[in-house]
């Protein structure tokens, strides 16, 4: 073993020169070897599991399954949004915070932020009055897919925007000032918020 | 006799690329008392800071969990990392500059790979296998002779411990004590990533002090390799005096002897197996054993100490180490702008955050009888531990703009955002057309003042007056 050590006698110079430039003709540390094998092994098994072979979940599959359980779970939800549901999400605090936060992103741009309504944009909200429907669905369907007014499209579509949770949230946040049975319907031209201050 | 090591092979890997494990001899010297007691300060620090509370949290504590970094009473959030910029390069110019005037000091001294091989788990080494005599013998024989067995199997077990201890403090940086104990009381299946990471951390500290050792600072160390750039003649490193010690040894006839008897002391001490008196070398770690062995052999034969000491190159060829230069400086210089901007930028962290934008898909403006209105959202974050209320004010000169609904303030949670909707109104009357205001957060205790420019869009003054 010792007459491996690299003690006393200098290493052979290389027959090659580049730029002036020699080397020694030393051996590299094995443990330094072993870094590269080993990488080259990993690279060569990371290409077995995930690209020859189906061994490891690809991420599109895994990202699309996601997906495709999401719609359903929103689709799910949908047909279950019966009135009685969103009354009872609009006696969940957590959901109501959460549709408070959502309004107080977007809504309120428009319906201002004490949901009083702001004039030529937005109707009020914290009132008892509605003028395009006064049941939870309807509510809901109108935040969803936005109003029609005289064939021009007026309260803003966000299905695209909040998706179908948030909408339910936002909707149960409205719901949360309301009591069951004492939201009345009036005519356009009533609506408070529009009338002249 | 064993060979000397050489300057163009490295003598810790053997000719067929084998790991060749040095066994030092240990020199008790001045240096190495004084090293000793900055190690034991260094280890003492580093156990303490997580069990120091300021202002209610470790003095360190990187709560990566929660994404917030508790450094001596400042709380520092993720928007807040830019700062690690200047903690980088301030550390960077730093080492530059010591290492520009006095070489590897932070090797020697104040390194942890340095710190604690040298310091606790050689300590070890000695106390189950003997000197460095006794060891190499012990490197000869076989595993299944009793006293390996049990020599260095007992060490194996201690480093074990030991390194489980080290693993243990680094994990507290990142989880607090009140965090760490009931992981350490619970079953290990209670917090699987816990138990997986300090298992990790001690093996790969095993690995680090009972096999690797100085192959850390020879091969893998970037602050080796850029000694060449930092280092010049005028830098004190460990040196040989090869004035005074050469020829060393017994000359030839009729040539008068230098001081170094070529007792090959220092080689035997040198933890990274090189010969000091080949002059400077990339592997040099300046831990000044050699030069502890040298002063040791020198009072024996009653010579002047220092063949091996700490000088400058030009020192050790006879001239005298200048420790002002363009380097010095230059480093020194930017050292200072570092610490300054630091500094200030520190301080200058605000226990809250306020942003503006503009809604998406939302009117630019409306105009009503009275007003015309702009609506933003403002995100509000309190970064405190207390809850804080907050008022937010609009400034802007000649017009007077009121923000809708805001005269209360807001209370925020410890640590909350909040997304804001603001509608500020200017009346018609004064409405002049489109102009640049400030919004301005300011917490109740009047501590905290942030400001954000903002634009307030509107119609041409002329239509509305139709
Ligand atoms: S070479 Fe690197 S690891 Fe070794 S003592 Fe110096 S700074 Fe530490
Ligand atoms: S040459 Fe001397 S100072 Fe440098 S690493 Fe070896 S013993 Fe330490």
């Amino acid at each position: 073993m010792p007459d491996d050590d690299n003690l006393g006698e200098k290493p052979v110079i290389m027959p090659h020169t580049y730029d002036g430039i020699q080397e020694y003709d030393q051996s590299l540390p094995n443990w330094w070897l072993f870094t590269l094998f080993a990488s080259i092994a990993f690279a060569f098994l990371y290409w077995l599991a995930n690209f020859a072979t189906d061994t490891t979940p690809d991420d599109r599959v895994a990202v699309n399954a996601e997906m495709d359980a999401l719609e359903a779970r929103q689709l799910a939800a949908v047909k279950n949004l019966d009135d009685a549901t969103l009354w009872k999400m609009s006696r969940n605090a957590k959901t109501v915070a959460e549709g408070q936060a959502v309004y107080n992103s977007l809504c309120f741009t428009c319906h201002g932020p004490t949901m009083a309504g702001m004039k030529g944009l937005g109707f009020r909200l914290n009132d008892e009055f509605w003028v395009h429907g006064n049941t939870p669905t309807a509510i809901f369907n109108n935040i969803s897919e936005g109003i029609m007014f005289e064939g021009k499209p007026t309260g803003m579509a966000s299905q695209k925007v909040l998706g179908t949770g948030r909408i339910a949230a936002v909707t149960a946040f409205l719901l949360s000032m309301q009591k069951e049975g004492a939201m009345k319907v009036i005519p356009r031209k009533d609506e408070p918020s529009q009338l002249a201050p | 006799m064993r060979p000397d090591p050489i300057r163009e092979s490295v003598t810790t890997i053997g000719k067929d690329g084998t790991r060749r494990f040095l066994q030092p001899s240990l020199v008790f010297g001045a240096w190495w008392k004084a090293r000793r007691v900055v190690a034991w300060l260094l280890i003492a620090f580093f156990a303490a800071l997580p069990w120091i509370e300021i202002e209610g949290f470790p003095a360190v504590f990187l709560d990566i969990e929660h994404r917030r970094f508790h450094l001596l009473g400042t709380t520092l959030g993720l928007g807040d990392l830019w700062l690690l910029f200047f903690v980088i390069t301030g550390w960077g110019f730093l080492i530059y500059a010591t290492t520009a005037l006095l070489g590897r000091i932070w090797c020697g001294w104040t390194c942890p790979q340095t710190v604690y091989l040298e310091h606790v788990f050689r300590v070890v080494d000695r106390i189950f296998e003997g000197d460095h005599v006794s060891r190499t013998r012990l490197d000869g024989r076989s595993w299944g002779e009793p006293a390996k067995l049990l020599r260095r199997g007992g060490r194996m077990l201690a480093y074990l411990v030991l390194c489980w201890a080290v693993a243990h403090i680094f994990l507290a940086y990142f989880i607090s004590i009140p965090g760490l104990y009931p992981m350490i009381t619970d079953a290990p299946l209670a917090h699987p990533a816990a138990f997986v990471a300090m298992a990790v951390a001690t093996a790969v500290l095993f690995f680090n002090f009972w096999w690797f050792r100085e192959q850390l600072c020879l091969i893998i160390c970037p602050y080796g390799r850029l000694q060449s750039a930092l280092i010049d003649d005028d830098s004190v490193i460990v040196g040989y005096d090869e004035k005074r010690g050469e020829p060393r040894g017994k000359p030839a006839a009729g040539l008068a002897a230098g001081d170094c008897v070529d007792c090959r002391r220092c080689v035997q001490v040198c933890p990274t197996g090189i010969d000091i008196r080949q002059g400077l070398q990339m592997e040099c770690i300046a831990c000044t054993a050699c030069v502890d062995a040298c002063d040791d052999v020198m009072a024996k034969l009653r010579r002047p100490p220092g063949l091996v000491r700490y000088a400058s190159l030009r020192e050790l060829d006879g001239g005298k180490t200048r420790f002002l230069r363009p380097r010095t400086i230059l480093y020194a210089a930017m050292l200072v702008v570092g610490l300054i901007v630091a500094t200030v930028s520190v301080l200058r962290v605000q226990p809250a955050g306020f942003k503006l934008s503009r809604p998406p898909q939302t009117e630019l403006y409306s105009v009503s009888a009275g007003s015309v209105a702009n609506v933003f959202r403002a995100k509000i974050q309190n970064k405190d531990e207390a809850p804080r209320r907050f008022f937010i004010s609009a400034e802007a000169s000649g017009t007077k703009v009121t923000v809708l609904n805001q005269s209360a303030g807001m209370v925020i949670a410890p640590q909350a955002e909040i997304t804001l909707p603001l509608t500020l109104l200017v009346d018609r009357q004064d409405y002049r057309g489109e102009f640049n205001f400030t919004l301005r957060l300011r917490s109740e205790d009047g501590k905290i003042s942030l400001l954000q420019k903002a634009h307030f869009i509107g119609p041409d003054p002329r239509d509305l007056k139709r």
